[in-house]
C-alpha cells in the first residue's frame, strides 16, 4: 500500500491539474454554476439504452472517471427513474425496448425532461428503419449530437439544455 | 468439433442452414414448404439460442430442439411473421397481444425469483436477468437478450458492399475496430486481393488498443463491484488516456472509420502511451495483489470449468482462462510479432482478472513489433459474387462474419459475436456462489449486448 500512497501523492487530483485544458475548465465551472441555480446543486439523470451500440454508454461511463468527475459538479446517474429529473435516452429504440423505455419514461415523476443522446437517437443516425426499429417518440426537450458525443460535447450539451429551460422559467 | 455458427439463409428454391465448425463447414438444404431439419442442441448445447433465432425469423422448425420458446421475438412482437424470409419487406409492424415469456424456473419450497433488468441500475445495456434464488445462493440463471434486437442482418440486405461499412462501424462500440478488420478481410477475398502488410500491421495496432481500452476498462471495474473503488478511478483514467490515445491518431475516440484503404496516421502517440501504459500497468499488477480482501472475493467466485467451456465452445478470455487455448492470432504473422497465447486454468474470477493484466502486457509486445513506416494504399475494383467468410480475434473473443454477394449486392449478412457463444455459457459459472458475487462474475466476462443482439 505504500508504493500506492506514493503514486497517489505523485499524481495529485487529476481534474484540477493545470495541464488540463481551459476549455474544459470552464464548461465545468459553467454547469457547477447552472446546476446550482436551477436544481439546487443536485441533478439526477436515468440513464436509459434503447438499442445503441454501447459507445454512448461508454462515453457516459467516463464521465464518472477523474477527468471529468461530473459527481462534483452535482450531477449524478441515478439508479432509479423515480430519482431522476432528466430521462437520458440513447440508440434506436428498438419494439423490443419500446415498452420498457415508455415504462421509465411515466416513472420519472415530474416535473421532468429528456434528453436523447447521439444520432441514433435523432433520425437512428446511420441505421436504417427496420421491422425492429421503432424510433424515439418521446417527448424530447433536447439533443445532444454525435456519434458518440464525447464527454466533453455531453457537458457542453447539458449546459444547453439547462441554458434553455433558464429561459423558459424566466418567461 | 466446435461449433462456431448455425445459421439459415433463403435461397430461390430452398432454405439453407449453414453451420460452421472450426474444421469444416456443412450445409443442409430445407424444403420450403415444409421447413424441417434436426437439432443440434443435445451435441451443442450453444446451438440453442441459434435454433430459435433461426425459428424467429425464418419459421424453421428443429426436430428434437427442447427448446421452443421465442427468442427474439419478446412479448408483443407480432408472432406469425418471418422477418428474415426474402418476401417480408415490412418496415412497420405493429405491435401483437401481449404473450408472457416462460422463464426457466427451478420450482421448490422456499424458491423466490429475482427478476433484474432489462433497464439496470447502472449505466449498461438493457438485458434481463432472472435468478432463482433459495436464501442467498443462486440455484439458476436465465439470460433473456435481444432487447437491442434491431435486425442488423436484414439492414445490410440487398445493399452494395461499401454501402453497409458505417452500419459495421456501429454494431458493437467496444469491437468496432474487429468489426471492420473482419469485413475488409471480406472484401478483400471478394475483390480477389491480397491484403498488404502495411495494411495489416496497422490494423493490429488498432486492434490491439481497442483490446487494451476495453481489458482496462474491466480492470477497473471488476474491483469495483467488489467495493474496490480505488482500482476504477485508477483504471478508468487509464483507459481514458488510451481513448485520447486512439482518438489522436485516428480521429475517433472508439476507432469509428479507422479502419480503411489508406490508414496515413502517425502512430507516435500510440509508441509513447505503450511506454507510458507499461509503467502503470506493472505498478497497478503490483499494488493489486497486495490486497487481500480483493483476492478472497476473486478466488473460487464464477468458476466456469474446462469441460463447461469446451462443451458450449466459449471463445475468447472466457475460454482462455479456463484452460482452452483458443485465438484467432494463434498463427505464424502474430507470432513473428511478439504474440503468446495467455493461458490460465481454473476459470475463476481471479483468472479472468490476471488473464487480462497479461493480454494487456502481450499487446504493448505486440504493438511495439508492428511496423508502421510504409504506406501502401488498398484498391478495391470490383467484388466477385460468392460466399465468404472472415475470423478476429475481437477484445472479447472470435468474432466470425460471413458474407454473401449475389449480383453484386448482399445477398445474406451474418455475424456471430463473440458473446452469442459465451453468454449462453455465462449461466453454468454462478451455482456455487451467491447473487452478491453476480456483478462481479458478469463484469469478469464482460460480454457485449449490442452485438450478440444485433
Amino acid at each position: 500500500m505504500l508504493r500506492f500512497w506514493k503514486e497517489r501523492f505523485k499524481t495529485g487530483i487529476v481534474t484540477e491539474n493545470p495541464e488540463i485544458d481551459k476549455e474544459l475548465e470552464e464548461i465545468k465551472k459553467n454547469l457547477k454554476d447552472k446546476v446550482k441555480k436551477l436544481f439546487a446543486g443536485s441533478l439526477a439523470i436515468r440513464m436509459v439504452d434503447s438499442g445503441s451500440c454501447n459507445a454512448c454508454e461508454a462515453e457516459c461511463n467516463a464521465l464518472s472517471n477523474p477527468y471529468y468527475d461530473l459527481e462534483r459538479l452535482g450531477i449524478h446517474f441515478v439508479a432509479s427513474p423515480r430519482h431522476a429529473d432528466i430521462l437520458l435516452v440513447s440508440g434506436v429504440m428498438t419494439a423490443n425496448m419500446y415498452h420498457h423505455v415508455w415504462d421509465a419514461y411515466n416513472q420519472v415523476p415530474s416535473p421532468k425532461w429528456v434528453i436523447t443522446l447521439g444520432d441514433c437517437a435523432k433520425d437512428l443516425g446511420v441505421f436504417e428503419k427496420t421491422y425492429a426499429i421503432k424510433g424515439v417518440d418521446l417527448p424530447v426537450d433536447y439533443h445532444i449530437p454525435g456519434c458518440p458525443p464525447t464527454p466533453k460535447d455531453i457537458m457542453q450539451g447539458l449546459i444547453e439544455f439547462l441554458k434553455k429551460i433558464e429561459i423558459n422559467k424566466e418567461k | 468439433m466446435r461449433l462456431i455458427a448455425r445459421f439459415a439463409q433463403e435461397n430461390e428454391n430452398n432454405f439453407e442452414i449453414i453451420d460452421v465448425f472450426d474444421i469444416e463447414i456443412k450445409k443442409t438444404k430445407i424444403d420450403k414448404n415444409n421447413p424441417v431439419t434436426s437439432t443440434l442442441t443435445n451435441k451443442y448445447p450453444a446451438a440453442i439460442w441459434m435454433e430459435r433465432k433461426i425459428r424467429d425469423e425464418f419459421g424453421i422448425n428443429f426436430e428434437g430442439c427442447v427448446d421452443t420458446r421465442p427468442l427474439v421475438k419478446h412479448e408483443r412482437f407480432p408472432k406469425n411473421i418471418y422477418p428474415m424470409r426474402k418476401n417480408f419487406q415490412k418496415i412497420d409492424i405493429e405491435f401483437g397481444e401481449f404473450e408472457p415469456y416462460e422463464y426457466e424456473e427451478v420450482k421448490g419450497e422456499g424458491v423466490f425469483y429475482v427478476p433484474v433488468g432489462p433497464i439496470h441500475a447502472g449505466i449498461i445495456e438493457p438485458g434481463h436477468f432472472q435468478f432463482s434464488q433459495a436464501g442467498e445462493d443462486m440455484l439458476h440463471l436465465e439470460v433473456r437478450h435481444f432487447y437491442k434486437y434491431r435486425s442488423i442482418e436484414k439492414m445490410c440486405e440487398n445493399k452494395k458492399p461499401l454501402e453497409i461499412k458505417k452500419i459495421i462501424e456501429r454494431i458493437s462500440g467496444n469491437e468496432s475496430i474487429a468489426y471492420q478488420i473482419a469485413f475488409f478481410n471480406i472484401l478483400a477475398k471478394s475483390a480477389g486481393i491480397e491484403l498488404n502488410e502495411s495494411f495489416k500491421n496497422k490494423s493490429a495496432i488498432l486492434l490491439e488498443m481497442e483490446r487494451i481500452i476495453h481489458h482496462l476498462t474491466d480492470l477497473g471495474f471488476i474491483p469495483n463491484d467488489a467495493g474496490f473503488a480505488p482500482a476504477l478511478a485508477f483504471m478508468s483514467r487509464l483507459s481514458e488516456d488510451a481513448r485520447r490515445t486512439l482518438a489522436k491518431v485516428t480521429g475517433h475516440r472508439f476507432g469509428f472509420g479507422a479502419i480503411n484503404e489508406e490508414m496515413k496516421y502517425d502512430f507516435s502517440e500510440i509508441f509513447k502511451f505503450i511506454n507510458y501504459l507499461e509503467e502503470k500497468i506493472n505498478f497497478f499488477e503490483n499494488w493489486i495483489i497486495d490486497i487481500p480482501s480483493l483476492w478472497d472475493r476473486f478466488d473460487t467466485t464464477g468458476g466456469l470449468s474446462h469441460e463447461k467451456a469446451q462443451r458450449y465452445g466459449v471463445v475468447g478470455v472466457a475460454a482462455r482462462s479456463s484452460g482452452v487455448a483458443i485465438d484467432t492470432r494463434n498463427n505464424q504473422w502474430y507470432k513473428n510479432r511478439g504474440f503468446e497465447i495467455q493461458v490460465r486454468q481454473k476459470g475463476e474470477v481471479s483468472d479472468r482478472f490476471l488473464l487480462r493484466i497479461a493480454e494487456i502486457k502481450n499487446s504493448i509486445q505486440i504493438i511495439r513489433n508492428c511496423k508502421t513506416d510504409s504506406n501502401e494504399k488498398i484498391e478495391f475494383k470490383e467484388f466477385n459474387d460468392g460466399e465468404f467468410h472472415s475470423f478476429v480475434e475481437s477484445s472479447i473473443g472470435e468474432l466470425f462474419m460471413y458474407i454473401k454477394l449475389k449480383d453484386g449486392v448482399i445477398d445474406r449478412f451474418y455475424v456471430r459475436d463473440p458473446s452469442h457463444i459465451n453468454w449462453q455459457a455465462f449461466h453454468t459459472a454462478i451455482y456455487k456462489d451467491i447473487i452478491a458475487d453476480f456483478p462481479l462474475i458478469n463484469k469478469s466476462f464482460d460480454l457485449s449486448y449490442a452485438g450478440n443482439d444485433l
